[in-house]
C-alpha cells in the first residue's frame, strides 16, 4: 500500500467531501495513469452528483421549472442541494423540503409564488403515492338512520391533502406546458384560497373549496363528528342552514371519492 | 441458501414507467423484468399498483441502487426492512445491488462510488453481505460498477477482488458487460482479463446497456443502444459463462418498448450462436 493511501473510512470521507464541497484532498488518493485522466474521472463524479439531484427536482417540479426557466431553476436547485444534502436512499424524496427552503431563503423568498408552487407540486406527488383505498359511496352514507348522524365521523382517503394558496397556483400549473420555459406567470388569487388535493382512481386531482367547505373538511380531518362539522359550517351559512349544507357537502365529497370510511362515535 | 428460480425465457428488460401501459395492453413479450427496488419501496400507491399488476404475468428480479454495501456507515436497518417487505411481495427470482458505496454519515450521494480493492475492504464487506443474505433469506447478487477513478490504495485488480469476495461472502455476481467495457476503457486494461478471472458458477445475471463515449473516457449513461464493442464482449461472456439470464437497461432517452424488444433480439441471436446446443 502506498504512503498516501488511507483506511476505507478515510477514503470514503475524502470522496464525499470532494463530491459535496469540491474538497481537493481526495485527488491525492486517486491513481493517475489510466486512459482517462485523474481530473476527468473526478469531474465525472462531481458533475454527476449535482446533475442527478437537479434532474430529480425537475421531475417533481415541472411547474416551478416553467416559472423559473432552466438557468434560474438550476441556480435554485444548486442552492437547495448545498443546503439540504439527500438523506433518503430513494432520490424520490430528495425534494421534499424544497417549498420550505424557497419560503425561507433569499433571494427565492422574494417570490412567494415559487414556494407555493413547490408546496402544490409536492402535495400532488404525495397524493399519487399515497396508500390505496376504496372510497365509500353515497348510498352507504345516505342509508344511515337519522339518529346516527350527530355522531357520524368520516376519514378522508389517505391521499387527501389540504392547502391554502395566496396565488392562483393550480390554474398556472394546469397550463405549465403551454408557456415557454421561464415565462409561466402566476397571479395572486383574489383572496387566500383553500384547495383539496386527492387521488381519484389512478390520477391526482384537486379542486378549490368554498370557505364553508374548507371549514367542514378541516373539522372532518381533525376527527370531528357531524355536529362538530355543522358547528364549523355555521359561521358561514347561519345556524339554520348549517345542518343541511353540511349533509349536502359531505355527499359531494363522498361522490368525489374523498372519503375512505365512516364510523359512529361512542 | 435456497436455489433461485430461473425464467423459462432468460432474456428480460428493465421495467420502466414509460412502458407500463404498453406492457399491460400488449403483454410483456420477454421472459422477465428487472424492477428497480427503490421505486417500489413505498407504503402503497401508484408504483405498487403497477408492480402488482405486471408481476401477475411476468417473473421479476429486484435490482437496487442504495443498499450501500461497501459504506463504512452501519447497514440501514429500515432500508433492509423495506426491501425485505418488497421481496415478500414480489417473490423475485433474485435480488441484486451494486458493489460500491452510495451513502456516508447518512448523506446519500445517489451514485455508485467504487471501493478500493483491498483486504480491508474485503473484510468489511463479507460480514455485511452475510447480514443482508440472512435478512433476505437468499444470496445477494452484486454488480460490478463502471468506474472513472482508481485508488492508490488498491492492492489487487477489480476482477480478483470480485472473485475473492464472491467466494468469501458466498454471494453471487451480476456481470454488467457494459460496465466491464467502460471501466476497461477508462483504466486501460483488457476486459477479457476481467471475464477470465470471474468464477463461472457465481454469475447469476448479465446486464447490457448503452454508454456515452466522450473520446477520452466513457460514461455509463444507459441512454443509448448497446455499443458494438459491448456486443462483442457479451459474446465472450456467453462463451465463458453459458446461458446466463440477460437483460438490457435503459434509464434515459427511453425508446418505445418495441425498440428495446428488437435490441433484445440481438442478445438472443448472439447468445444462441455462442451457447453450445
Amino acid at each position: 500500500m502506498s504512503a498516501n493511501a488511507g483506511s476505507l473510512a478515510d477514503l470514503q470521507r475524502a470522496f464525499q467531501a470532494f463530491m459535496l464541497a469540491g474538497d481537493t484532498g481526495f485527488a491525492t488518493k486517486v491513481r493517475s495513469g489510466g486512459r482517462a485522466s485523474r481530473e476527468i474521472g473526478l469531474a465525472v463524479y462531481r458533475d454527476g452528483y449535482a446533475l442527478r439531484l437537479i434532474e430529480a427536482l425537475e421531475i417533481d417540479y415541472p411547474g416551478l421549472m416553467a416559472m423559473a426557466g432552466p438557468a434560474d431553476f438550476e441556480l435554485m436547485a444548486r442552492a437547495f442541494i448545498a443546503a439540504h444534502p439527500s438523506r433518503h436512499p430513494s432520490v424520490r424524496w430528495f425534494g421534499r423540503h424544497l417549498a420550505a427552503f424557497l419560503a425561507a431563503t433569499p433571494p427565492f423568498s422574494a417570490t412567494p409564488a415559487a414556494a407555493e408552487m413547490a408546496r402544490f407540486e409536492w402535495a400532488l406527488g404525495e397524493a399519487f403515492d399515497a396508500a390505496d383505498t376504496i372510497p365509500i359511496d353515497a348510498d352507504a352514507l345516505m342509508s344511515l338512520a337519522s339518529d346516527s348522524w350527530p355522531g357520524l365521523m368520516l376519514d378522508p382517503v389517505p391521499s387527501f391533502r389540504r392547502l391554502t394558496l395566496a396565488y392562483a397556483i393550480p390554474q398556472a400549473w394546469a397550463v405549465r406546458e403551454q408557456a415557454p420555459p421561464g415565462e409561466l406567470g402566476v397571479d395572486p388569487a383574489d383572496r387566500p384560497t383553500p384547495w383539496a388535493i386527492w387521488r381519484a382512481d389512478e390520477t391526482s386531482t384537486y379542486r378549490s373549496l368554498a370557505p364553508d367547505e374548507a371549514a367542514l373538511l378541516d373539522a372532518l380531518a381533525a376527527g370531528g363528528t357531524f355536529l362538530d362539522m355543522v358547528g364549523a359550517v355555521a359561521p358561514h351559512t347561519g345556524e339554520d342552514e348549517a345542518p343541511a349544507r353540511t349533509a349536502t357537502t359531505l355527499r359531494l365529497f363522498v361522490e368525489d371519492g374523498m372519503i375512505a370510511r365512516f364510523r359512529l362515535s361512542d | 441458501m435456497p436455489t433461485m428460480l430461473l425464467p423459462d425465457d432468460r432474456f428480460g428488460l428493465g421495467l420502466r414507467t414509460d412502458h407500463y401501459e404498453e406492457i399491460a395492453d400488449g403483454g410483456a413479450r420477454v421472459g422477465w423484468f428487472e424492477a428497480l427496488s427503490e421505486n417500489y419501496m413505498v407504503e402503497d400507491g401508484g408504483p405498487l399498483r403497477w408492480l402488482d399488476r405486471l408481476r401477475r404475468d411476468t417473473p421479476m428480479a429486484l435490482h437496487g441502487v442504495s443498499i450501500s454495501i461497501g459504506s463504512v456507515d452501519p447497514l440501514d436497518g429500515r432500508y433492509l426492512d423495506d426491501l425485505a417487505r418488497l421481496v415478500d411481495r414480489v417473490e423475485p427470482m433474485w435480488v441484486s445491488d451494486h458493489l460500491c458505496f452510495t451513502a456516508l454519515d447518512g448523506v446519500q450521494m445517489h451514485d455508485l462510488l467504487p471501493l478500493p480493492y483491498t483486504e480491508e475492504a474485503l473484510n468489511h464487506l463479507v460480514p455485511r453481505i452475510q447480514t443482508v443474505q440472512d435478512r433476505l433469506k437468499r444470496r445477494l447478487v452484486l454488480e460490478n460498477v463502471s468506474s472513472y477513478i482508481a485508488y492508490d490504495a488498491s492492492e489487487m485488480t477489480e476482477w480478483h477482488f470480485l472473485a475473492e469476495l464472491a467466494q468469501r461472502a458466498d454471494c453471487e455476481l451480476l456481470l454488467d458487460v457494459n460496465n466491464v467495457h467502460v471501466s476497461a476503457f477508462n483504466h486501460g486494461w483488457n476486459p477479457l482479463d476481467f471475464l477470465a478471472a470471474i468464477p463461472t458458477d457465481r454469475v447469476r445475471q448479465f446486464h447490457l446497456a448503452g454508454h456515452s463515449h466522450n473520446g477520452t473516457h466513457i460514461v455509463d449513461t444507459h441512454d443509448h443502444p448497446v455499443a458494438d464493442e459491448v456486443w462483442t464482449l457479451y459474446r465472450a461472456a456467453v462463451e465463458r459463462f453459458g446461458p446466463v439470464p440477460t437483460m438490457i437497461e435503459r434509464d434515459a432517452r427511453i425508446p418505445p418498448y418495441e425498440e428495446l424488444l428488437a435490441e433484445l433480439e440481438i442478445a438472443r441471436r448472439l447468445a444462441s450462436e455462442e451457447t453450445p446446443a
